[in-house]
């Protein structure tokens, strides 16, 4: 079933050109340049545009044997853990792929304050020292202030807490911080203008340049890491994928001190029934996690639970560095039952013990805490 | 073209200006290396005694810029001092900040170059700081408003070439300002590595007043910076070859 998408009601900006992935699309690359591209000594745009290419598709395993060394060489034989709480489903974004569409039919919930200190309570008892908060857009009944209180609980708790929640004013990522917020997650979804424009149908996120200089934002606010992503599926990966690592590097220059971290989240199908327009199967989205691997060595790549434990295992120190586990996507759920629908479904159900298991086995070492709570704003 | 602050140059060498036998010899190596940026230590500017002072004749060049620096500055206070002297007096708003309290190996101290660069591009210089080649220091140099950065490659008049390589390499990658590489550079071969690397351009002095003949090897570097920089932009071809493993790591995606 396909969701009905409105036809455009604005006219769309354009990218600015520190973003604008153009000069490198449409271009024809040879095995000749995927063999350039693995061996060049500095990563670019041309370097990237060759990895994503078709022709770098039949270069997977040298991709991968790359990705491996680059991994280990910058993170070591481990993987940090993170898993995230959905505080609440209320939203006011009409996001064409997301179960939490504000048209959407389902129950809305948001936890009280006892209730996500129950939750957290449980989380930490798993062992995880990293908490990902999650909201919808914004509404009144998850807004600044009782993010902030979620923050405020999570921080006695939790040496590192992330947020993934609405884009903020510069003095509400400030205050956040002050909170005890570390770093915030913002997925642009897609960077080209009029798919943006097509998918988001009505509510604040229509206004695309609002997202995109929120990592910015929030970093100058006093957030220490910004966790940058673009959802596969929804535009042409190499557009997305271009502008993603343009996004990337500017705030590199920009905001040398932040640190930075690139999800690789997929479309699967939403609660609601939503057909990716740009379908990405599991070799493409490999292809895309080595080639920014070699193209930014330094960067935490991170795969969630939306993918399934057989491509989690594979990927797992070939490139991807950081992971979720034991995740819910319902409104709660690790306390309590959590409500019935989530907004995604989540594709590896595995407990932390497994998950952990399969980790040693493959050598690597599960990393629950890998910040401090003394380096708080 | 090398842009610093409002000015363009066709040139990537810059030149300095100490250490020649003579006026006439470092006149015809600025000439020969075809630069058109030189620096010069407002330590030798003397427009008391003509013979000895070191601005004139530069200021004659048409085509070439000056940029005072403030070497024997031991702090941030006297960088300041002698940079606003030579602005006076030479009427350029280039400077190069140099400052290095220990005479014997002149190391520079990021602690008074940060304090002085951010002082005085506050004041509207175009500020160029001689740096240890530190990626941090590079980028809060660049906050404080830097026209450029320019890391060592080695000690200053030691040759010891690129030493500094890696570090440059992250400050390159890095850096929205040009990154120049002054001190250390014996052989035009290691100005165009430093090209290859990425480096926007390269300062050069002892290597070209030292040389058996100057003009000849001003002449050198000029050929080594070009060269440097054609192969950047032709893209050097990898160097490590692909292995594939015995045991494929993806054959999980089938």
């Amino acid at each position: 079933m396909n969701t009905v998408i409105d036809k455009p009601e604005q006219k769309t900006a354009p990218l600015p050109d520190w973003l604008d992935p153009s000069p490198w699309l449409g271009q024809s690359h040879s095995a000749a340049d995927v063999r350039h591209a693995l061996g060049t000594e500095s990563p670019n745009e041309e370097t990237l545009a060759a990895l994503l290419s078709p022709a770098a598709a039949e270069f997977l395993e040298p991709m991968a044997a790359r990705a491996q060394v680059l991994t280990r060489r910058h993170f070591g034989r481990t993987v940090q853990l993170y898993v995230p709480l959905y505080l609440s489903s209320w939203c006011s974004g009409g996001c064409a792929y997301c179960g939490f569409a504000s048209d959407r039919q389902t129950e809305r919930h948001a936890l009280d304050y006892a209730s996500v200190a129950k939750e957290l309570d449980a989380i930490k008892a798993m062992g995880f020292e990293e908490i990902l908060l999650l909201t919808g857009e914004r509404s009144p009944k998850a807004d600044v202030d009782y993010i902030r209180d979620c923050i405020r609980i999570a921080a006695q708790k939790f040496h590192n807490v992330a947020i993934e929640v609405f884009p903020m004013a510069e003095e509400e990522y400030q205050v956040l911080a002050e909170a005890g917020a570390t770093s915030v997650t913002m997925y642009q979804e897609t960077y080209h203008p009029e798919t943006y424009d097509l998918m988001h149908r009505w509510g604040p996120k229509k206004d695309m340049p609002n997202r995109l200089e929120a990592p910015a934002r929030a970093l100058a606010g006093g957030l220490r890491f910004a966790g940058l992503g673009a959802l596969l599926g929804l535009s042409d990966p190499q557009y997305d994928m271009l502008a993603l690592y343009r996004h990337a590097r500017h705030l590199q220059k920009t905001y040398w001190q932040a640190g930075l971290t690139i999800s690789f989240p997929r479309i699967r199908n939403e609660v609601g029934g939503f057909d990716a327009p740009y379908p990405v199967d599991e070799k493409m989205l490999a292809q895309i996690v080595f080639a920014f691997r070699i193209c930014l060595p330094d960067v935490p790549l991170v795969l969630s639970t939306r993918e399934g434990p057989a491509f989690r295992d594979g990927m797992a120190g070939l490139g991807i560095s950081k992971m979720s586990i034991a995740s819910k996507t319902t409104v709660g759920g690790y306390g309590d039952e959590g409500s019935e629908e989530g907004q995604f479904d989540v594709s590896d159900a595995r407990g932390l013990d497994e998950f952990c298991d399969m980790l040693r086995t493959k050598g690597l070492e599960p990393v629950y805490k890998n910040w401090d709570a003394a380096y708080r704003a | 073209m090398l842009k610093l602050g409002q000015f363009e140059f066709n040139s990537h060498l810059i030149l300095g200006t100490g250490k020649f036998s003579d006026t006439e010899t470092m006149i015809s190596a600025i000439q020969a290396s075809g630069t058109e940026l030189v620096t010069v230590a407002l330590r030798r500017f003397n427009q008391d005694k003509p013979d000895d002072d070191l601005c004139a004749p530069l200021a004659k060049l048409g085509n070439v810029k000056l940029m005072p620096n403030t070497s024997g500055a031991m702090n941030a206070k006297e960088a300041v001092r002698a940079a606003q002297l030579g602005r006076e007096l030479s009427g350029s708003l280039f400077v190069k900040v140099e400052i290095h309290p220990n005479p014997h190996h002149l190391m520079p101290d990021p602690i008074e170059t940060y304090a002085a660069a951010k002082e005085l591009a506050a004041d509207g210089f175009i500020v160029l700081p001689y740096i240890p080649a530190d990626p941090v220091l590079a980028k809060k140099l660049e906050d404080a408003g830097c026209a450029a950065v320019m890391p060592l490659g080695a000690a200053i008049g030691s040759g010891g070439g690129l030493s500094t390589a890696d570090m440059i390499k992250l400050i390159i990658r890095d850096s929205n300002i040009p990154v120049i590489v002054d001190a250390g550079l014996r052989a035009p071969s290691e100005a165009a590595r430093a090209m290859e690397m990425g480096c926007d351009a390269c300062l050069v002095n002892s290597a070209i007043a030292a040389a058996k003949d100057p003009a000849g090897m001003a002449k050198a570097f000029a050929m080594g910076v070009e060269t440097g920089r054609a192969a950047r932009e032709a893209g050097l071809m990898p160097k490590s070859d692909i292995a594939i493993a015995t045991s494929p790591l993806t054959s999980f995606l089938g």
